[in-house]
């Protein structure tokens, strides 16, 4: 069995320090999520509106967002933006931004994807039945998009668990960093950590992000 | 805004923004291959194989392209396996877009109700004239929306390439704000280059995509 | 249905020239920055004075994270090197808590002039160009450009390089400016960080790596089957602590304070502690400057 350099998260507090690194990526997913999950659902509601203008800059937004890579709109607000107008951001407050701003736009997409996948006569039939407007949605539509809504949010959290990694290019210490950190100061000792260290980044990485999955698809199979 | 500045690095990009492209192309065909044959050993549910595509799609689809791309790039030497940046930026970019195409692929060619191949195979048609004529043609537009997306995402993800020392248009940027710090005008190009890549295939892709729909459903 | 998808266009152009349009905008506003370096937009001043930082009770230094033995992060997740030594004393003197930003050589510059920290600690070497975007204090420590390469094949030279063969360097650090000035047709591989850059270099990925040389002195002398051909390379340079542009209280202080810390002789001090593991003694004087003063050699 060669030195695969696993060995030297059992040193000091090697491995305690990676998984803290692997909190900052959650935390940031997690504020994240919980920011963008109102704000996305707004947003879905507003892009059904008749309302020309209001859809095109709804657009516009959310084509830019969805086009440029998320490392791209990173550089943009932590560099770019502080540069502009003379704030100071730390890389966390930036990071959360950027993944609020594109979780909005991925979930206010979802949303409008789930609201007009109600078919029409889901409306008239409970017209004719005699509900109210608000009843229409409460107990008609509201429940319907939301079966429709929960896997494909879940989903878009693994997402952006995964994209956290990015973080580590705006100098934020999460995992990656922290793992860089430890390659680097045992590079004499263990000189293959590269491999041991990135492997266990990768398990871990995996362990964060599929039981979101798994759970994504049995809601999914289990609604449809 | 520099323009002097702006125009002396405009070659620096455009070079960047080749090899962008030249990895993101290459990349992305050897993510639909891999795609194609995931897709197939699940449909046709092939002993064993299923489950290692199994394994794979799950593995693929729930860690970073950025994760994958360190451990193949700075792990595997060590274990005796050295690639070039650019060979890992395509295996990395195949590895991660194999499950996704290879989802897409399968969502096509389960949509297809069993009813239509029974139909086929009743009015005469055999096996390759019912993949041909009946299966594929409906598998693919209902495929199209998702592989599009994939498509884009792939191109977005080409970013992180900028880890294992690919001159990528994000690299240039970086570098340009380490070297002359001029950070305005280099995020400048960078925004303007991605968009010049990207927004075609959004174009084209939403066309593409309401063609294939129409051809679908009829309506 | 034809309408719709045309509709569809338009809006993907518009988003594109929005986009453009807003970038510029973004980017004509930051002109007053550049011109000002480290006044913001508004005129405001991106950087925290002396009193500022000392009432806040913590200073916010710039070190490396993976440059050993200069910045570097132990097994128990603390920082440690000969950088981070001397950060922690001007914690102590100023009488105010260090709270480390880990950073990269190419983020250096952006991380004064955007006030993400107040010192960069970070083995920065002073020159003209760096010199116009921040202000550096007097110099802590000597430094020129060296290439280190492997034992079977030792790189003595750059001149009539071999095309098909690249040196590493570390985006945004001198030696990759120096190899752009002197050597262009020589192929860079370029790194973001010293951890990458390392690993590719033991990787194989190129035939040598071109950095300060006290780095790649302390690499071959820390890591077997390494020689350093060239130890020294362009012109001879001072390391020194970097403050944003116009934050002379900060930068005063920290100038008397170098000068103070010459009279106990600090930076040997520091030497022993952080670099003579790695060196041994015999670069202390060559590589130590004390109070300021950079000795005639």
């Amino acid at each position: 069995m060669p030195d695969l350099g696993i060995d030297v998260l059992f040193k000091g507090t090697n491995m305690l320090r990676l998984l803290q690194g692997l909190w900052v990526a959650m935390k940031i997913s997690i504020v994240s999520i919980l920011i963008s999950m109102p704000l996305g659902i707004l947003v879905g509601a507003l892009m059904t509106v008749k309302n020309k203008v209001v859809k095109a800059i709804f657009r516009v937004y959310l084509e830019f967002i969805r086009i440029m890579p998320q490392l791209v709109l990173l550089f943009i607000v932590y560099f770019g933006s502080t540069r502009a107008l003379g704030w100071n951001l730390s890389g966390e407050v930036a990071s959360v931004i950027v993944f609020v701003l594109w979780g909005t736009a991925e979930m206010g997409d979802l949303v409008r994807g789930a609201l007009i996948s109600i078919p029409k006569h889901q409306y008239e039939s409970s017209e004719a039945l005699g509900l109210s407007k608000i009843q229409t949605y409460l107990y008609i539509i509201i429940p319907q998009t939301v079966r429709r809504l929960i896997p494909l949010s879940i989903n878009l959290i693994t997402r952006m668990i995964k994209t956290t990694s990015l973080v580590l290019m705006i100098g934020v210490v999460e995992m990656l960093k922290v793992a860089q950190q430890i390659i680097e100061a045992n590079r004499m000792s263990s000189p293959n950590a590269a491999f041991g260290v990135f492997l266990v980044v990768f398990v871990l990485y995996f362990f964060a992000c599929w039981p979101f999955s798994v759970l994504a698809r049995v809601l999914e199979k289990k609604w449809n | 805004m520099n323009w002097e500045f702006i125009e002396k690095y405009l070659p620096m990009y455009e070079k960047a923004a080749l090899l962008t492209v030249k990895i993101g192309i290459v990349g992305i065909l050897f993510a639909i291959l891999v795609g194609l044959i995931c897709a197939a050993v699940q449909y046709y549910k092939v002993p064993v194989l299923r489950w290692i595509v199994a394994v794979y799609v799950e593995l693929s689809r729930n860690t970073p392209l950025l994760v994958q791309l360190f451990f193949i790039y700075y792990g595997f030497p060590k274990i005796g396996i050295r690639m070039s940046a650019e060979l890992c930026g395509v295996v990395g970019l195949a590895f991660l877009g194999g499950s996704y195409m290879a989802e897409s692929f399968r969502s096509g060619l389960e949509s297809v109700e069993p009813i239509q191949s029974e139909s086929a195979i009743s009015l005469g048609m055999n096996s390759r004239q019912v993949l041909g004529y009946v299966i594929l043609p409906q598998a693919m537009s209902t495929s199209i929306p998702a592989f599009v997306a994939n498509i884009i995402f792939l191109l977005k993800e080409t970013s992180v390439f900028s880890a294992i020392s690919l001159m990528d248009l994000m690299f240039t940027a970086k570098d340009l704000i380490g070297l002359y710090y001029k950070t305005t005008e280099s995020l400048f190009l960078l925004v303007v280059f991605y968009l010049l890549i990207l927004l075609p295939v959004s174009i084209i892709g939403s066309l593409v995509e309401r063609r294939m729909r129409y051809a679908g459903f009829g309506d | 249905m034809k309408r719709k998808a045309w509709r569809n266009v338009l809006a993907l152009a518009l988003t594109g020239v929005l986009a453009l349009g807003l970038t510029a905008c973004g980017s004509s506003d930051s002109k007053t920055a550049d011109a000002g370096s480290a006044a913001a937009a508004d005129g405001k001043a991106v950087y925290r004075t002396l009193d500022e930082i000392k009432e806040s009770g913590t200073i916010n230094i710039g070190v490396f994270s993976d440059k050993n033995p200069f910045g570097y992060v132990d097994e128990n997740g603390e920082y440690q090197g000969y950088d981070v030594y001397y950060a922690r004393r001007l914690g102590e003197d100023l009488g105010v808590d260090v709270n480390f930003v880990s950073t990269e050589a190419a983020n250096r510059i952006e991380y004064l002039q955007t006030g993400k920290v107040d010192v960069i600690l970070a083995n920065f070497t002073v020159t003209p160009e760096r010199a116009e975007e921040v202000d550096f204090a007097s110099p802590y420590m000597n430094v020129s450009l060296g290439v280190v390469s492997k034992d079977d094949n030792v790189i003595t030279s750059l001149d009539n390089w071999n095309a098909d063969d690249s040196i590493i360097v570390i985006s945004g650090t001198t030696a990759e400016t120096y190899l752009i000035a002197n050597y262009p047709d020589i192929p860079l591989q370029k790194f973001d960080s010293y951890a990458t850059a390392k690993e590719a270099f033991e990787n194989g990925t190129s035939v040598a790596w071109a950095n300060d040389n006290t780095e790649v002195i302390a690499f071959a002398l820390q890591n077997e089957g390494y020689t350093v051909g060239i130890p020294s390379l362009g012109s001879a340079d001072t390391i020194a602590p970097a403050v944003s542009k116009g934050n002379t209280t900060l930068l005063d202080w920290i100038n008397d304070e170098i000068v103070a810390l010459g009279e106990e002789n600090f930076f040997h001090a520091d030497y022993e502690a952080t670099l003579a593991d790695t060196y041994g003694l015999d670069y202390e004087d060559s590589l130590v400057v004390e109070g300021g003063k950079v000795n005639a050699q």
